[in-house]
């Protein structure tokens, strides 16, 4: 059997004193995307940020592998270098730093973590510009400091321009489609399409079953008070947005 | 009260004031013999207390024999030198730049007393008269080389009206306990364009004082950068007087302090005609147990209507000793005025520094961006690049030194 890509054993979480992942397990296979979706507050967030290393969160309990390796020691650049890649809901607004400045840094920070050669000038330069074009990214935004005064659209369009260029082996994608309009949602699904190549794995975490329309899953999973209750193909999605999360119990946030 | 509870004077008094005597600077002697130097309960040096940071003076400077290296390089500037108070030969200056020297300060008298000591004990002012535009940087080094000593020197500039320069002054020389007391007067002409940037780059051993005094005429545009990132212990002035109508400054600077460090930026800007506009943004950067200062005040005369002036002070604070002291003030005597102060003051943003390194930048490298995009702003406008990589530099300079 080929190892999965991610697998989260019986994994528990807690902020403060208050436990929000109460024994997640999932496993992932090479190439497939699966998609979770619960209602507000259910932990899904709360995933996504355990899985990419926020300090935030004690782990009381579980295991993520990642490739077959346990993450949970690494620090979130380890895991980075290591394949693991989030899109974040709200990307962070960081003045004073270049956005082209920041992609280099990352892009050279992860292969040196790798033991592989910087990329040259040109070849970074070249690889910005495959990656942006697609996604209506010009220079001039990339001029700009790292998503300052980006609006909703472009902060996402930016965020799947940076998993295009660091080609993570999972990537987690955490409500992408909130604060897009239908055009954007469609730029950025066609970005996240693209980067669909049979091995590359995804997590895509949302709220509601409009996203899964352009991005297709293989697997979804229902997600209630810290666990996955529920799992099928991507007719459970119509199903839930036809009938809603009541049926799984916990209270609505 | 002075006279029936004299203060107590300590070794550095006394050698100042001895020093004085001997330069013939009487009153500057019997004010420092009564009152000692300014402690906390003196406003203007309450964060700043001399009689407690300043122990020693060393003797007054000797002529210097020899020079270190340069502490800052500028490709293609034209370059003047002030070593120990003594002002040394230059190359060919570019054409409209004129060179001279004259005698004394340079400052105008106020109640101050680095300003009164440098009055009293500088011998020589290099002066320099920029007719029309000049194109290269023009820098000057103060030195203060060989063994301590207390050395007093000044500049004197004339950008003459419509014209345009920067100005970049560097401070350094030996690792000894040398206090410097440095002036520099700068007078921006009718509709001329000046930057001045003063940069300490002092050894640790080294207290640094520098007071750069401004005049503004109409429509003329100042910008200004002061740069702590050396001595022990710095002070640097920056007192501008907007003196001409649409008269604009932006007067920016920056202190990089590390453990056991002390460094302020006290800025007093006197608005003195109607229609002028100034925007003072200073920043602190602070680690290890260090303090920073930084004072800004406002002053808008009588007549002075229309003034828009906004003060802004941001702290950095990289550990949790660091000290960040900041105090605005405002004094407006008109009554039709846009004035403002603000400070904020913080560590490294975690959510900032998370995102950073979920893109596989390591923790480090991540808040040493962050430092810098915090400071970004400060020399954006320098159009400079051989400058603005300099100034870069510096900044570079400091952050990997930390501990």
């Amino acid at each position: 059997m080929t190892t999965p890509v991610l697998e989260i054993r019986n994994l528990h979480a807690r902020i403060d004193e208050r436990e929000i992942l109460k024994g997640v397990n999932l496993i992932i296979p090479p190439g497939e995307v699966h998609a979770i979706m619960g209602r507000n507050g259910s932990g899904k967030s709360t995933l996504s940020y355990v899985l990419a290393g926020k300090e935030d969160y004690e782990i009381t309990e579980g295991e993520i592998l990642l490739n077959g390796e346990n993450i949970l020691e690494m620090e979130p650049d380890e895991r980075a270098a290591a394949g693991l890649f989030l899109a974040f809901q709200y990307p962070i607004e960081i003045p004073g730093v270049a956005t082209m400045t920041f992609l280099k840094a990352a892009l050279n920070a992860q292969r040196k973590a790798r033991g592989e050669a910087e990329l040259t000038t040109p070849d970074f330069m070249r690889a910005v510009k495959e990656a942006g074009t697609q996604l209506n990214i010009d220079n001039d935004m990339l001029k700009r400091p790292l998503n300052v005064g980006f609006s909703g659209g472009e902060k996402k369009r930016a965020e799947i321009m940076q998993m295009a260029l660091l080609k993570p082996s999972l990537a987690v994608l955490d409500e992408t489609d909130s604060g897009l309009d239908i055009d954007a949602l469609q730029v950025v699904s066609k970005g996240v399409n693209a980067l669909r190549d049979g091995q590359r794995s995804m997590l895509v975490i949302t709220h509601y079953q409009r996203l899964l329309n352009h991005i297709v899953p293989d697997v979804v999973h229902v997600f209630s008070d810290g666990r996955i209750v529920e799992s099928g193909d991507k007719d459970l999605a119509l199903k839930l947005e036809a009938q809603g999360y009541a049926s799984y119990g916990g209270e609505a946030a | 009260m002075r006279a029936n509870f004299p203060v107590r004077l300590g070794p550095a008094e006394d050698a100042l004031i001895a020093q004085l005597k001997a330069a013939g600077a009487d009153a500057t002697a019997e004010r420092i013999t009564v009152a000692g130097l300014p402690t906390r309960r003196v406003e203007s040096y309450h964060y700043t207390d001399l009689k407690t940071l300043l122990r020693a003076i060393p003797p007054l400077a000797t002529a210097a024999n020899e020079a270190s290296a340069p502490a800052l390089r500028i490709p293609g500037a034209f370059n003047l030198m002030i070593a120990n108070g003594v002002i040394q030969n230059a190359a060919t200056a570019p054409a409209g730049v004129i060179v001279g020297k004259a005698h004394g300060g340079v400052l105008t008298t106020r109640d101050d007393v680095l300003v009164h000591i440098n009055g009293a004990l500088a011998k020589e002012a290099l002066t320099l008269t920029l007719e029309n535009s000049v194109d290269p940087v023009i820098q000057v080094e103060r030195r203060i080389e060989g063994e301590a000593a207390h050395v007093a020197d000044a500049l004197k500039v004339f950008v003459a009206d419509n014209a345009s320069a920067t100005i970049v002054e560097t401070f350094s020389g030996s690792d000894a306990a040398h206090v410097g007391n440095h002036a520099t007067y700068l007078s921006v002409g009718k509709n001329a364009v000046a930057t001045h940037i003063t940069i300490d780059l002092s050894a640790r051993a080294v207290s640094h004082f520098a007071t750069n005094e401004y005049q503004l005429a109409d429509g003329a545009k100042l910008r200004t950068l002061v740069i702590h990132a050396g001595a022990g212990l710095a002070r640097t002035h920056v007192f501008p007087r907007m003196a001409g109508a649409e008269a604009h400054a932006d007067l920016t600077g920056l202190n990089l302090v590390s453990d056991g460090q002390h460094a302020d930026i006290t800025m007093e800007t006197l608005h003195a005609v109607p229609h002028t506009s100034s925007q003072p943004l200073f920043k602190s950067i602070v680690r290890g147990r260090a303090k920073a200062v930084v004072q800004g005040k406002l002053v808008v005369a009588r007549d002075a209507q229309k003034t828009d002036a906004k003060f802004m002070h941001q702290g950095l604070m990289l550990s949790d000793e660091a000290e960040i002291l900041s105090k605005p003030e405002l004094e407006i005597y008109a009554d039709d005025v846009v004035c403002g102060h603000g400070s904020t003051c913080g560590m490294i943003d975690e959510d900032s520094l998370f995102y950073l390194m979920s893109r596989g930048i390591p923790k480090a490298e991540a808040e040493t961006m962050l430092v810098r995009g915090f400071i970004a702003e400060l020399f954006d406008s320098i159009e400079d690049e051989e400058l603005n990589e300099a100034l870069q530099g510096i900044v570079d300079g400091w952050l990997m030194g930390r501990q």
